[in-house]
Protein backbone atom coordinates (compact mmCIF):
# COMPACT_ATOMS: atom_id res chain seq x y z
CA UNK A 1 0.00 0.00 0.00
CA UNK A 2 1.41 3.40 -0.64
CA UNK A 3 2.42 5.57 2.22
CA UNK A 4 0.74 8.77 1.27
CA UNK A 5 -2.49 6.85 1.17
CA UNK A 6 -2.14 4.67 3.87
CA UNK A 7 -1.14 7.91 6.46
CA UNK A 8 -4.44 9.96 5.16
CA UNK A 9 -6.29 6.57 6.38
CA UNK A 10 -7.33 5.98 2.28
CA UNK A 11 -8.14 2.96 0.76
CA UNK A 12 -5.78 2.66 -2.71
CA UNK A 13 -9.18 2.85 -4.76
CA UNK A 14 -10.32 6.00 -2.54
CA UNK A 15 -13.33 7.42 -4.80
CA UNK A 16 -13.05 8.65 -8.46
CA UNK A 17 -15.10 10.86 -10.12
CA UNK A 18 -16.38 9.84 -13.19
CA UNK A 19 -18.60 12.18 -15.61
CA UNK A 20 -19.96 11.56 -19.20
CA UNK A 21 -21.49 14.43 -20.90
CA UNK A 22 -23.03 13.69 -24.41
CA UNK A 23 -24.33 16.85 -26.15
CA UNK A 24 -25.74 17.60 -29.86
CA UNK A 25 -27.23 20.45 -31.63
CA UNK A 26 -28.72 20.66 -34.30
CA UNK A 27 -30.08 23.58 -36.81
CA UNK A 28 -33.87 24.17 -36.77
CA UNK A 29 -35.33 27.14 -39.03
CA UNK A 30 -32.49 28.95 -39.33
CA UNK A 31 -31.89 28.64 -35.29
CA UNK A 32 -29.34 26.35 -33.52
CA UNK A 33 -31.16 23.94 -31.37
CA UNK A 34 -30.37 21.53 -28.68
CA UNK A 35 -31.13 17.93 -30.28
CA UNK A 36 -29.84 15.72 -27.22
CA UNK A 37 -28.25 15.86 -23.83
CA UNK A 38 -26.95 12.90 -21.71
CA UNK A 39 -25.51 13.57 -18.43
CA UNK A 40 -24.16 11.36 -16.03
CA UNK A 41 -21.96 11.58 -12.67
CA UNK A 42 -20.17 15.04 -12.26
CA UNK A 43 -20.41 16.47 -15.76
CA UNK A 44 -23.54 18.62 -16.19
CA UNK A 45 -24.44 20.99 -18.96
CA UNK A 46 -26.62 23.98 -18.56
CA UNK A 47 -27.94 26.14 -21.53
CA UNK A 48 -28.09 29.82 -20.51
CA UNK A 49 -30.40 31.98 -22.79
CA UNK A 50 -28.23 33.84 -25.16
CA UNK A 51 -27.54 37.05 -24.85
CA UNK A 52 -27.95 39.61 -27.64
CA UNK A 53 -25.43 38.69 -30.80
CA UNK A 54 -24.21 35.20 -28.65
CA UNK A 55 -24.53 31.99 -30.49
CA UNK A 56 -26.74 29.03 -28.73
CA UNK A 57 -24.32 28.61 -26.01
CA UNK A 58 -23.32 25.63 -23.68
CA UNK A 59 -21.77 25.76 -20.07
CA UNK A 60 -19.54 22.63 -18.97
CA UNK A 61 -19.86 22.42 -15.45
CA UNK A 62 -17.78 19.75 -12.69
CA UNK A 63 -20.13 19.11 -10.11
CA UNK A 64 -16.95 17.59 -7.76
CA UNK A 65 -15.30 20.56 -7.73
CA UNK A 66 -12.14 19.82 -8.86
CA UNK A 67 -10.36 17.17 -10.60
CA UNK A 68 -7.94 14.50 -8.98
CA UNK A 69 -5.52 11.61 -10.05
CA UNK A 70 -7.63 9.01 -11.15
CA UNK A 71 -10.81 10.66 -12.31
CA UNK A 72 -12.46 10.31 -15.67
CA UNK A 73 -14.47 12.54 -17.64
CA UNK A 74 -15.97 12.54 -21.04
CA UNK A 75 -17.52 14.93 -22.72
CA UNK A 76 -18.53 14.69 -26.26
CA UNK A 77 -20.46 17.40 -28.36
CA UNK A 78 -22.06 17.27 -31.72
CA UNK A 79 -22.68 20.30 -33.52
CA UNK A 80 -24.92 19.22 -36.54
CA UNK A 81 -24.86 20.59 -40.22
CA UNK A 82 -25.22 24.53 -40.20
CA UNK A 83 -25.78 25.32 -36.81
CA UNK A 84 -23.53 27.22 -34.51
CA UNK A 85 -22.66 26.99 -30.72
CA UNK A 86 -20.22 28.48 -28.01
CA UNK A 87 -19.24 26.08 -25.54
CA UNK A 88 -17.30 27.04 -22.43
CA UNK A 89 -16.80 26.09 -18.64
CA UNK A 90 -18.71 27.39 -15.00
CA UNK A 91 -15.07 27.86 -13.58
CA UNK A 92 -11.75 26.99 -14.29
CA UNK A 93 -11.14 23.82 -13.55
CA UNK A 94 -8.21 23.01 -11.25
CA UNK A 95 -6.27 19.51 -11.09
CA UNK A 96 -5.08 18.86 -7.71
CA UNK A 97 -2.61 16.60 -6.09
CA UNK A 98 -2.90 12.79 -7.40
CA UNK A 99 -1.99 10.12 -5.32
CA UNK A 100 1.59 8.19 -6.76
CA UNK A 101 -0.31 5.32 -7.16
CA UNK A 102 -3.72 6.60 -8.82
CA UNK A 103 -2.95 7.43 -12.02
CA UNK A 104 -3.76 10.45 -14.21
CA UNK A 105 -7.15 11.93 -14.55
CA UNK A 106 -8.30 11.32 -17.98
CA UNK A 107 -10.29 13.58 -19.70
CA UNK A 108 -11.73 12.82 -23.05
CA UNK A 109 -13.22 16.12 -25.03
CA UNK A 110 -14.77 15.06 -28.51
CA UNK A 111 -16.35 17.95 -30.76
CA UNK A 112 -17.51 16.90 -34.04
CA UNK A 113 -18.70 19.97 -36.30
CA UNK A 114 -20.74 19.64 -39.36
CA UNK A 115 -20.35 21.07 -42.89
CA UNK A 116 -20.89 24.95 -42.53
CA UNK A 117 -21.05 24.10 -38.77
CA UNK A 118 -19.69 26.72 -36.20
CA UNK A 119 -18.59 25.61 -32.87
CA UNK A 120 -16.56 27.96 -30.28
CA UNK A 121 -14.40 25.59 -27.31
CA UNK A 122 -14.08 28.42 -24.82
CA UNK A 123 -13.74 26.41 -21.52
CA UNK A 124 -11.77 28.70 -18.54
CA UNK A 125 -8.27 28.07 -17.90
CA UNK A 126 -7.22 24.80 -15.97
CA UNK A 127 -5.52 25.16 -12.81
CA UNK A 128 -2.43 22.97 -11.68
CA UNK A 129 -1.48 22.52 -8.21
CA UNK A 130 1.60 20.44 -7.13
CA UNK A 131 1.92 16.97 -7.95
CA UNK A 132 -0.91 16.72 -10.39
CA UNK A 133 -1.10 14.56 -12.70
CA UNK A 134 -3.59 15.45 -16.21
CA UNK A 135 -4.30 13.20 -19.42
CA UNK A 136 -6.15 15.41 -21.52
CA UNK A 137 -7.17 15.41 -25.22
CA UNK A 138 -9.55 17.54 -27.56
CA UNK A 139 -10.50 15.91 -30.76
CA UNK A 140 -12.21 18.43 -33.10
CA UNK A 141 -13.81 17.13 -36.04
CA UNK A 142 -14.40 19.28 -38.74
CA UNK A 143 -17.05 18.92 -41.92
CA UNK A 144 -16.56 20.67 -45.28
CA UNK A 145 -16.52 24.73 -44.55
CA UNK A 146 -16.36 24.44 -40.97
CA UNK A 147 -15.75 26.90 -38.42
CA UNK A 148 -14.08 26.21 -35.19
CA UNK A 149 -12.47 28.78 -32.71
CA UNK A 150 -10.95 26.94 -29.42
CA UNK A 151 -8.56 28.01 -26.80
CA UNK A 152 -6.83 25.71 -23.87
CA UNK A 153 -5.02 27.45 -20.80
CA UNK A 154 -2.92 26.30 -18.29
CA UNK A 155 -1.97 27.74 -15.16
CA UNK A 156 0.89 26.56 -13.15
CA UNK A 157 0.08 27.14 -9.76
CA UNK A 158 -1.74 30.68 -8.73
CA UNK A 159 0.97 33.14 -7.89
CA UNK A 160 -0.82 35.55 -6.04
CA UNK A 161 -1.66 32.26 -3.48
CA UNK A 162 1.69 31.35 -3.17
CA UNK A 163 1.21 28.15 -5.05
CA UNK A 164 3.62 26.51 -6.61
CA UNK A 165 3.87 23.32 -9.00
CA UNK A 166 7.01 21.55 -7.89
CA UNK A 167 5.76 17.97 -9.44
CA UNK A 168 3.50 17.42 -12.19
CA UNK A 169 2.54 14.75 -15.28
CA UNK A 170 0.95 16.69 -17.58
CA UNK A 171 -0.18 15.83 -21.30
CA UNK A 172 -2.47 17.98 -22.62
CA UNK A 173 -3.36 17.08 -26.78
CA UNK A 174 -5.53 18.95 -28.99
CA UNK A 175 -5.86 16.64 -32.61
CA UNK A 176 -8.18 18.72 -35.26
CA UNK A 177 -8.90 16.61 -38.89
CA UNK A 178 -10.63 18.37 -41.68
CA UNK A 179 -12.74 16.16 -43.47
CA UNK A 180 -10.85 13.51 -42.12
CA UNK A 181 -7.22 14.76 -42.79
CA UNK A 182 -5.10 15.66 -39.37
CA UNK A 183 -4.30 19.12 -39.89
CA UNK A 184 -3.05 19.90 -36.11
CA UNK A 185 -1.88 17.82 -33.59
CA UNK A 186 -0.34 19.95 -30.64
CA UNK A 187 0.82 18.47 -27.71
CA UNK A 188 1.95 19.81 -24.43
CA UNK A 189 3.74 17.31 -22.58
CA UNK A 190 5.93 17.62 -18.81
CA UNK A 191 6.86 15.56 -16.68
CA UNK A 192 8.57 15.01 -13.44
CA UNK A 193 10.59 18.46 -11.39
CA UNK A 194 8.14 20.66 -13.51
CA UNK A 195 9.56 23.91 -11.86
CA UNK A 196 12.72 23.61 -12.60
CA UNK A 197 11.72 23.24 -16.06
CA UNK A 198 9.65 25.96 -16.64
CA UNK A 199 11.91 28.34 -15.48
CA UNK A 200 14.29 27.16 -18.36
CA UNK A 201 14.77 29.96 -21.43
CA UNK A 202 13.56 27.52 -24.05
CA UNK A 203 10.83 26.49 -21.85
CA UNK A 204 8.76 29.41 -19.82
CA UNK A 205 11.19 31.24 -18.38
CA UNK A 206 9.59 31.20 -15.18
CA UNK A 207 6.27 32.30 -16.37
CA UNK A 208 3.25 30.28 -14.95
CA UNK A 209 0.13 30.87 -17.39
CA UNK A 210 0.54 29.24 -20.90
CA UNK A 211 -2.66 29.51 -23.42
CA UNK A 212 -3.39 28.64 -26.68
CA UNK A 213 -5.49 30.54 -29.55
CA UNK A 214 -6.67 28.16 -32.37
CA UNK A 215 -8.99 29.25 -35.47
CA UNK A 216 -10.00 26.38 -38.22
CA UNK A 217 -11.13 28.93 -41.04
CA UNK A 218 -10.70 29.12 -44.46
CA UNK A 219 -10.26 32.81 -43.99
CA UNK A 220 -7.73 31.78 -41.04
CA UNK A 221 -4.72 33.84 -42.73
CA UNK A 222 -6.08 36.83 -43.06
CA UNK A 223 -6.96 37.72 -39.53
CA UNK A 224 -3.23 36.87 -38.60
CA UNK A 225 -2.35 40.52 -38.69
CA UNK A 226 -5.84 41.60 -36.82
CA UNK A 227 -4.43 39.06 -33.69
CA UNK A 228 -1.25 40.51 -34.00
CA UNK A 229 -2.41 43.62 -33.11
CA UNK A 230 -4.82 42.55 -30.52
CA UNK A 231 -1.90 40.68 -28.23
CA UNK A 232 0.70 43.42 -29.20
CA UNK A 233 -0.48 45.83 -26.12
CA UNK A 234 -0.69 42.82 -23.84
CA UNK A 235 1.59 41.98 -20.95
CA UNK A 236 2.47 38.76 -22.39
CA UNK A 237 4.63 37.17 -24.08
CA UNK A 238 3.19 35.54 -28.01
CA UNK A 239 3.83 34.53 -30.92
CA UNK A 240 1.23 33.80 -33.93
CA UNK A 241 1.03 32.23 -37.18
CA UNK A 242 -1.04 30.88 -39.82
CA UNK A 243 -1.09 28.84 -42.99
CA UNK A 244 -3.27 26.28 -44.36
CA UNK A 245 -6.50 27.34 -43.19
CA UNK A 246 -5.19 27.37 -39.35
CA UNK A 247 -4.57 30.10 -36.78
CA UNK A 248 -2.98 29.49 -33.96
CA UNK A 249 -1.41 31.80 -31.41
CA UNK A 250 1.01 30.38 -28.20
CA UNK A 251 0.74 32.84 -24.92
CA UNK A 252 2.92 32.86 -21.89
CA UNK A 253 1.97 35.16 -19.03
CA UNK A 254 3.60 35.80 -15.26
CA UNK A 255 -0.19 34.78 -13.76
CA UNK A 256 -3.21 33.81 -14.09
CA UNK A 257 -4.73 37.41 -14.43
CA UNK A 258 -2.52 38.79 -17.39
CA UNK A 259 -2.63 35.43 -19.31
CA UNK A 260 -6.90 35.89 -18.93
CA UNK A 261 -6.61 39.39 -20.10
CA UNK A 262 -4.50 38.28 -23.17
CA UNK A 263 -6.50 35.22 -24.10
CA UNK A 264 -9.99 37.83 -24.31
CA UNK A 265 -7.56 40.13 -26.04
CA UNK A 266 -6.90 37.58 -28.86
CA UNK A 267 -10.16 35.74 -28.99
CA UNK A 268 -12.63 38.77 -29.10
CA UNK A 269 -10.71 39.74 -32.29
CA UNK A 270 -11.56 36.74 -33.99
CA UNK A 271 -15.53 36.96 -32.62
CA UNK A 272 -16.97 39.27 -34.92
CA UNK A 273 -18.95 41.13 -32.04
CA UNK A 274 -20.52 38.29 -29.90
CA UNK A 275 -20.26 39.14 -26.50
CA UNK A 276 -17.91 36.61 -24.47
CA UNK A 277 -19.93 34.16 -22.33
CA UNK A 278 -20.81 35.71 -19.00
CA UNK A 279 -19.08 33.07 -17.14
CA UNK A 280 -15.84 34.43 -18.25
CA UNK A 281 -16.41 38.22 -17.37
CA UNK A 282 -17.29 37.02 -13.51
CA UNK B 1 25.70 -5.49 -46.85
CA UNK B 2 28.30 -4.68 -44.14
CA UNK B 3 27.81 -2.44 -41.36
CA UNK B 4 30.82 -0.21 -43.51
CA UNK B 5 28.56 0.15 -45.76
CA UNK B 6 25.58 1.67 -43.76
CA UNK B 7 28.23 3.98 -42.36
CA UNK B 8 28.87 5.06 -45.61
CA UNK B 9 25.57 5.67 -46.59
CA UNK B 10 25.04 7.78 -43.24
CA UNK B 11 27.74 9.72 -43.70
CA UNK B 12 26.86 11.11 -46.46
CA UNK B 13 23.57 11.60 -45.88
CA UNK B 14 23.33 13.54 -43.18
CA UNK B 15 26.91 15.38 -43.88
CA UNK B 16 26.03 19.25 -44.07
CA UNK B 17 27.40 18.92 -47.63
CA UNK B 18 23.64 16.89 -48.44
CA UNK B 19 21.60 19.55 -50.39
CA UNK B 20 19.06 19.68 -48.02
CA UNK B 21 18.86 23.34 -47.66
CA UNK B 22 19.61 22.75 -43.73
CA UNK B 23 22.03 25.98 -43.45
CA UNK B 24 18.70 28.23 -44.49
CA UNK B 25 17.02 27.71 -41.28
CA UNK B 26 17.52 28.38 -37.85
CA UNK B 27 14.34 26.64 -36.06
CA UNK B 28 13.96 29.65 -34.32
CA UNK B 29 17.42 30.51 -33.26
CA UNK B 30 17.70 33.52 -34.99
CA UNK B 31 14.93 35.66 -33.14
CA UNK B 32 15.85 34.19 -29.76
CA UNK B 33 19.69 35.49 -30.47
CA UNK B 34 18.38 39.15 -31.20
CA UNK B 35 16.28 39.34 -27.72
CA UNK B 36 19.30 37.90 -26.01
CA UNK B 37 18.21 34.49 -25.31
CA UNK B 38 20.77 32.89 -27.27
CA UNK B 39 23.96 35.30 -26.49
CA UNK B 40 27.05 33.09 -25.87
CA UNK B 41 28.27 29.25 -25.44
CA UNK B 42 26.04 28.13 -22.33
CA UNK B 43 23.10 29.82 -23.36
CA UNK B 44 23.37 27.86 -26.79
CA UNK B 45 23.89 24.55 -24.84
CA UNK B 46 20.79 25.04 -22.75
CA UNK B 47 18.68 26.17 -25.52
CA UNK B 48 19.49 23.35 -28.00
CA UNK B 49 19.53 20.63 -24.91
CA UNK B 50 15.91 21.46 -24.24
CA UNK B 51 15.08 21.62 -27.76
CA UNK B 52 16.70 18.26 -28.57
CA UNK B 53 15.24 17.01 -25.35
CA UNK B 54 11.54 18.00 -24.99
CA UNK B 55 11.00 19.69 -28.57
CA UNK B 56 11.43 18.78 -32.31
CA UNK B 57 14.80 16.57 -31.72
CA UNK B 58 12.78 14.22 -29.87
CA UNK B 59 9.94 14.55 -31.77
CA UNK B 60 11.70 14.26 -34.60
CA UNK B 61 13.42 10.85 -33.85
CA UNK B 62 10.11 9.55 -32.71
CA UNK B 63 8.74 10.09 -36.54
CA UNK B 64 12.13 8.96 -37.72
CA UNK B 65 11.73 5.37 -35.86
CA UNK B 66 8.42 5.15 -36.80
CA UNK B 67 9.34 5.93 -40.73
CA UNK B 68 12.28 3.40 -40.70
CA UNK B 69 9.66 0.94 -39.51
CA UNK B 70 7.48 1.58 -41.99
CA UNK B 71 9.72 2.37 -45.03
CA UNK B 72 7.68 -0.52 -46.93
CA UNK B 73 4.16 0.60 -46.20
CA UNK B 74 3.04 3.24 -47.90
CA UNK B 75 -0.08 4.27 -46.28
CA UNK B 76 1.52 4.23 -42.36
CA UNK B 77 4.31 6.35 -44.19
CA UNK B 78 1.82 8.79 -45.31
CA UNK B 79 -0.09 9.01 -41.88
CA UNK B 80 3.41 9.53 -40.12
CA UNK B 81 3.79 12.40 -42.68
CA UNK B 82 0.67 14.33 -42.22
CA UNK B 83 1.44 13.63 -38.23
CA UNK B 84 4.87 15.06 -38.69
CA UNK B 85 3.31 18.23 -40.97
CA UNK B 86 0.19 18.73 -38.11
CA UNK B 87 3.02 18.59 -35.49
CA UNK B 88 4.80 21.82 -35.97
CA UNK B 89 4.28 25.07 -34.35
CA UNK B 90 3.85 27.61 -36.99
CA UNK B 91 4.54 28.49 -40.96
CA UNK B 92 7.96 28.54 -41.06
CA UNK B 93 8.81 25.66 -39.18
CA UNK B 94 6.43 23.86 -41.13
CA UNK B 95 8.01 24.58 -44.12
CA UNK B 96 11.67 23.77 -42.60
CA UNK B 97 10.90 20.21 -42.20
CA UNK B 98 8.78 19.86 -45.60
CA UNK B 99 11.11 21.36 -47.77
CA UNK B 100 14.31 19.72 -46.56
CA UNK B 101 12.38 16.39 -46.51
CA UNK B 102 11.50 17.56 -50.41
CA UNK B 103 14.96 18.37 -50.81
CA UNK B 104 16.20 15.28 -49.17
CA UNK B 105 14.21 12.87 -51.19
CA UNK B 106 15.39 14.72 -54.33
CA UNK B 107 19.15 14.56 -53.76
CA UNK B 108 18.61 10.78 -52.64
CA UNK B 109 18.14 9.45 -55.87
CA UNK B 110 20.78 7.69 -56.65
CA UNK B 111 20.51 5.70 -53.78
CA UNK B 112 16.87 5.00 -54.14
CA UNK B 113 17.27 3.77 -57.60
CA UNK B 114 13.67 3.55 -59.47
CA UNK B 115 11.87 3.36 -55.77
CA UNK B 116 8.99 5.82 -55.91
CA UNK B 117 7.77 7.74 -53.25
CA UNK B 118 4.74 10.05 -51.78
CA UNK B 119 7.62 13.81 -52.26
CA UNK B 120 6.38 15.70 -49.68
CA UNK B 121 7.66 13.00 -47.05
CA UNK B 122 9.25 15.46 -44.07
CA UNK B 123 12.31 15.61 -43.32
CA UNK B 124 12.55 12.74 -40.39
CA UNK B 125 10.27 11.06 -42.21
CA UNK B 126 11.97 10.99 -45.74
CA UNK B 127 15.10 10.09 -43.67
CA UNK B 128 13.92 7.38 -41.70
CA UNK B 129 12.32 5.69 -44.27
CA UNK B 130 15.45 5.86 -47.08
CA UNK B 131 17.16 4.20 -43.75
CA UNK B 132 14.78 1.58 -43.71
CA UNK B 133 14.58 0.82 -46.96
CA UNK B 134 18.41 0.63 -46.92
CA UNK B 135 19.05 -1.81 -43.53
CA UNK B 136 20.49 1.16 -41.89
CA UNK B 137 19.93 0.59 -38.05
CA UNK B 138 17.30 2.50 -36.79
CA UNK B 139 19.56 3.71 -33.54
CA UNK B 140 22.12 4.52 -35.91
CA UNK B 141 20.00 6.80 -38.33
CA UNK B 142 18.46 8.64 -35.34
CA UNK B 143 21.47 9.42 -33.58
CA UNK B 144 22.97 10.70 -37.21
CA UNK B 145 19.91 12.28 -38.07
CA UNK B 146 19.87 14.22 -34.18
CA UNK B 147 23.65 14.86 -34.20
CA UNK B 148 23.03 16.60 -37.99
CA UNK B 149 20.33 18.78 -36.98
CA UNK B 150 22.28 19.68 -33.61
CA UNK B 151 25.37 20.80 -35.56
CA UNK B 152 23.30 22.66 -38.40
CA UNK B 153 21.55 24.87 -35.56
CA UNK B 154 25.06 25.22 -33.93
CA UNK B 155 26.17 26.67 -37.19
CA UNK B 156 23.73 28.95 -37.43
CA UNK B 157 24.36 29.97 -33.97
CA UNK B 158 27.76 30.60 -34.23
CA UNK B 159 26.91 33.10 -37.73
CA UNK B 160 24.07 34.77 -35.46
CA UNK B 161 25.51 35.45 -32.00
CA UNK B 162 28.19 35.50 -33.58
CA UNK B 163 30.57 33.02 -31.26
CA UNK B 164 34.04 31.70 -32.23
CA UNK B 165 34.03 28.38 -34.12
CA UNK B 166 35.28 26.50 -30.89
CA UNK B 167 32.66 27.87 -28.62
CA UNK B 168 30.22 25.89 -31.43
CA UNK B 169 32.09 22.67 -30.76
CA UNK B 170 32.55 23.02 -26.91
CA UNK B 171 28.83 23.40 -27.56
CA UNK B 172 28.41 19.85 -29.55
CA UNK B 173 30.64 17.97 -27.37
CA UNK B 174 28.76 18.82 -24.58
CA UNK B 175 25.65 17.97 -25.99
CA UNK B 176 26.44 14.48 -26.98
CA UNK B 177 25.01 12.60 -24.11
CA UNK B 178 22.33 14.83 -24.49
CA UNK B 179 21.69 13.26 -28.38
CA UNK B 180 22.17 9.82 -26.92
CA UNK B 181 19.84 10.20 -24.34
CA UNK B 182 17.21 11.30 -26.46
CA UNK B 183 18.34 8.65 -29.25
CA UNK B 184 17.75 6.15 -26.40
CA UNK B 185 15.09 7.59 -24.93
CA UNK B 186 12.71 7.36 -28.03
CA UNK B 187 13.48 3.69 -28.70
CA UNK B 188 10.28 2.25 -27.49
CA UNK B 189 8.18 5.90 -28.15
CA UNK B 190 4.49 5.42 -29.88
CA UNK B 191 3.55 8.28 -32.20
CA UNK B 192 1.09 9.44 -29.64
CA UNK B 193 4.00 10.30 -27.78
CA UNK B 194 4.73 12.88 -29.41
CA UNK B 195 4.58 16.45 -28.13
CA UNK B 196 6.56 19.02 -25.64
CA UNK B 197 6.92 21.90 -23.68
CA UNK B 198 9.70 23.94 -25.47
CA UNK B 199 6.99 27.22 -25.74
CA UNK B 200 9.62 29.99 -26.10
CA UNK B 201 11.41 28.06 -28.96
CA UNK B 202 8.10 27.94 -30.37
CA UNK B 203 7.12 31.23 -29.99
CA UNK B 204 10.60 32.21 -31.03
CA UNK B 205 10.01 30.35 -34.42
CA UNK B 206 6.56 32.28 -34.77
CA UNK B 207 8.15 35.32 -33.87
CA UNK B 208 10.87 35.22 -36.79
CA UNK B 209 8.31 35.71 -39.51
CA UNK B 210 8.02 39.63 -38.67
CA UNK B 211 11.37 39.80 -37.40
CA UNK B 212 13.01 43.02 -39.52
CA UNK B 213 16.30 42.10 -40.56
CA UNK B 214 16.42 37.87 -41.32
CA UNK B 215 19.01 36.04 -42.51
CA UNK B 216 17.45 32.51 -42.24
CA UNK B 217 13.59 31.02 -43.55
CA UNK B 218 12.51 30.22 -40.20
Amino acid sequence: MNSAASRFGLAPNHQRARGELRVSFRQREGRTVLDGLRQEGCLKARFPRPERGAWTSMVMLNTSGGVAGGDSLATAIGVADGASVTVTGQTAERFYRALPTGGAAQLRNVLTVGARAAAEWLPQETILFDRCALDRRLDVSLGSDAWFLGIEALVFGRAAMGETVKQATVRDTVRVTRESALVLHDAVRLDGAVEALLGRAAVMRGTRGLATILLASQDAETRLDTLREALAPCDAEWGASAWNGLLVARILATDGARLRKAMIAGIQVLRATRPMPRVWLC
Amino acid sequence: MTDAAHLLRLLAWLSPAFPTGGYAYSHGLEWAVQVGDVRDGDTLRDWLHDVLAHGSGRNDAILLRHAHCACDDKDTLAKIAALASAAVPGRERRNETRAQGAAFMLASAPWRGGLSRPDDLPYPVAVGALAGTHGVAEDDAAIAYLHGFTSNLISAAVRLVPLGQSVGLTVLAALEPTILRVANGTRTAALDDIGGCVFRADIASLRHETQYTRLFRS
